[in-house]
Formats: C-alpha cells, structure tokens, sequence
C-alpha cells in the first residue's frame, strides 16, 4: 500500500470528478475537491472548495487553501469540463468562449498555480481530460474538441516543461460514460459512436480511475506526456 | 520588505536550486549573480525552478506574489535577466522601486 497523497480534483461534485474523489478518499488520500457548487461528498478524508477553475482569484484561493490544509500537493485531477453539442455555423461566440475557458484556459489555470504546491511532492502527478471527440474529429462538437486538442498539446509541453522538477503530466480520454457532460447528447448518436470504437459497450468511471491510477503509481514515473483513449480510439 | 531583505530571498533560493544542480551548472550565489541569458547557466525550465523558489521564500516573508511575466525569457527585456534586477522587479510589484 503506497502512502497517502494529497489529491485536487477539479470538477469533483458530479459525474468523473466525483467518482474520482469517491475512490481516492476511500483509498485514504486526503482529497481537496472544487466545483461552483457546494459539496456532494461528505467523507473525513474529503474537503471541498467552491471555485470556478475560470477565475484566476478563485483559483489562487483556492491554491492558497490548499496550502494552509495539506501544505502542499502530490496530484492535481483537472477533470473540470463542459460540452456542448452544436455545428459551428450555429455556435454563438459567448458558448465557444465557456467552451474554450473551461476546458482550456481552466486547465491551465489551475496548472500555472498547482505547480507551487507540487513542486516538493516525491511523486507530482499530473492529470487532464481530453476526449474522443478529438481522434474521432467530431462532427457538432468543432470548439469543444478544439478545446481538448488544445489539453492534449498544453499536457505534452507541460510535461517538458515540468519533467525537471520531477511532476508528470499525462491525459486521458474517456470513451462515453453516462455522466451529465452527454445528458443532452442523443441516445442515437451516443450509440453510433460507441459503435465506433474497438470495445462497443459504455464506458464506467472505473475504467477512467484505472488510467488515472496508473498515471499516479510512484513506479509510472517515466511516463509522461502522454494522451490514453478508452475504448481503442485515437 | 527593503531591498537588501529581498536579495537574502533570492540569493537564498540560488542556493536552494543549486543543491539539484550538477557541479558544472552551479549558479553564483551572490548579489551580482547573472541569473537568465547569456552568461548564465541557467535556461528557461531552469529559470522556473528559481523562481518558484523564490516565491516560496517570500510567501515565507509573508507576501504572496506570482512571478508571472511575459517578458520573462526575452533576451535583452527580462526582469529575470539578474540578481539586481529581480530584486528591482520584485521591489516593484511590492510597491517599493528601487
């Protein structure tokens, strides 16, 4: 049994992020999760701040936070994301701005401050969210893959950039898994691209926790900088 | 915080970063200290090690400030170019010009 980490999960109240907080607090890491609202999860090992990972104040206060609790990190879940399913030439400009800002600019957000907190974890982890939107160039989800790609370069240049100070930085990209990012994604177009994909069933969160347990081993040290799709895609 | 408290941070953080450094990469631990750009050992990953340190030293002083500057690799502009002048430069984001 490894010792425990000091674990931010961003987005940790719904879906991914919350199952994610469920299996490390269980685990016995100490998890601090984020999200614009109140806490879902009541677990001595859980604390929750509310912060959007879009507000550069928040995010400091939320860092800050961190520091005053756990004195510093080991890993940093930048799980926060939002969706939406439209053809560009009817995107209004305000949806692809959230869409970018979220799932982008969040990201690096929280990177820029979190790098602080790991720089003296023995094994620094960190881990984004992409998606299969981005091998399978999506049609009606042009910004929002856009905005994966981007976590997809933003992870593979981090990981140089961080590599020194001995922090990892990996992706993975969850096939679809019945989480409230897809409830207003069609029935019929969630099968045809599950469909799509080598293993043709839905995904669950434990084939998400399992990627991400693996980022996070002490032994996974050499790895990084690297974008894993469930389900054979990419 | 003077300026002299503020060059103890940062020749403090040189000495923190040059224990993971290897003999030949060593950074001068003194006032005058070339730190990013010619001259200097350090490049731009390493440049983010000091810097973090030295936040880190201040935060320990009490004044939590972010490092962040787009001039911070330019050759000729950046702030972090020397000792001196990231003293100046934290000097005044504190509020204190040299």
């Amino acid at each position: 049994m490894n010792p425990p980490r000091h674990i931010l999960i961003t987005g940790a109240s719904r879906g991914l992020g919350r199952a994610l907080a469920e299996h490390y607090v269980e685990r016995g890491d100490a998890v601090v999760g984020c999200s614009r609202g109140p806490a879902t999860l009541e677990h001595p090992q859980y604390s929750h701040v509310a912060a959007d990972v879009t507000d550069e104040a928040a995010v400091q206060r939320l860092c800050d936070q961190v520091r005053e609790r756990c004195g510093g990190l080991d890993v940093l879940l930048n799980n926060a994301g939002v969706g939406r399913m439209l053809p560009v030439a009817l995107t209004p400009l305000a949806t692809a701005r959230r869409l970018v800002d979220v799932n982008f600019l969040g990201t690096f957000l929280l990177t820029h401050a979190a790098v602080r907190l790991l720089r003296h974890s023995p094994a620094g982890r960190i881990v984004n969210f992409t998606s299969i939107a981005v091998p399978l160039r999506l049609e009606g989800e042009a910004i929002y893959a856009a905005a994966k790609s981007a976590v997809e370069t933003f992870t593979r240049v981090v990981a140089k950039e961080l590599g020194p100070l001995g922090i990892t930085c990996n992706a993975v990209g969850p096939s679809p898994i019945r989480t409230d990012l897809l409830r207003n994604v069609p029935e019929e177009k969630l099968q045809a691209l599950i469909d799509r994909q080598a293993i043709r069933t839905w995904a669950e969160p434990q084939d998400v926790i399992n990627i991400v347990d693996f980022f996070l081993k002490p032994e996974s040290r050499h790895v990084t900088g690297q974008v894993l799709y469930l389900g054979g895609l990419g | 915080m003077d300026r002299h408290q503020i060059e103890d941070v940062v020749v403090s953080a040189i000495r923190i970063i040059n224990q993971g450094r290897t003999p030949e990469h060593q950074l001068a631990e003194s006032a005058d200290a070339a730190l990013y750009g010619a001259g200097s050992p350090l490049d731009s990953l390493g440049l983010v090690a000091l810097l973090i340190e030295v936040e880190e030293g201040l935060r320990e002083e009490g004044l939590a400030i972010s490092l962040s500057d787009e001039r911070a690799v330019s050759q000729k502009h950046s702030p972090f170019r020397s000792v001196p002048a990231l003293v100046d430069y934290i000097a005044g984001r504190l509020g204190n010009p040299a």
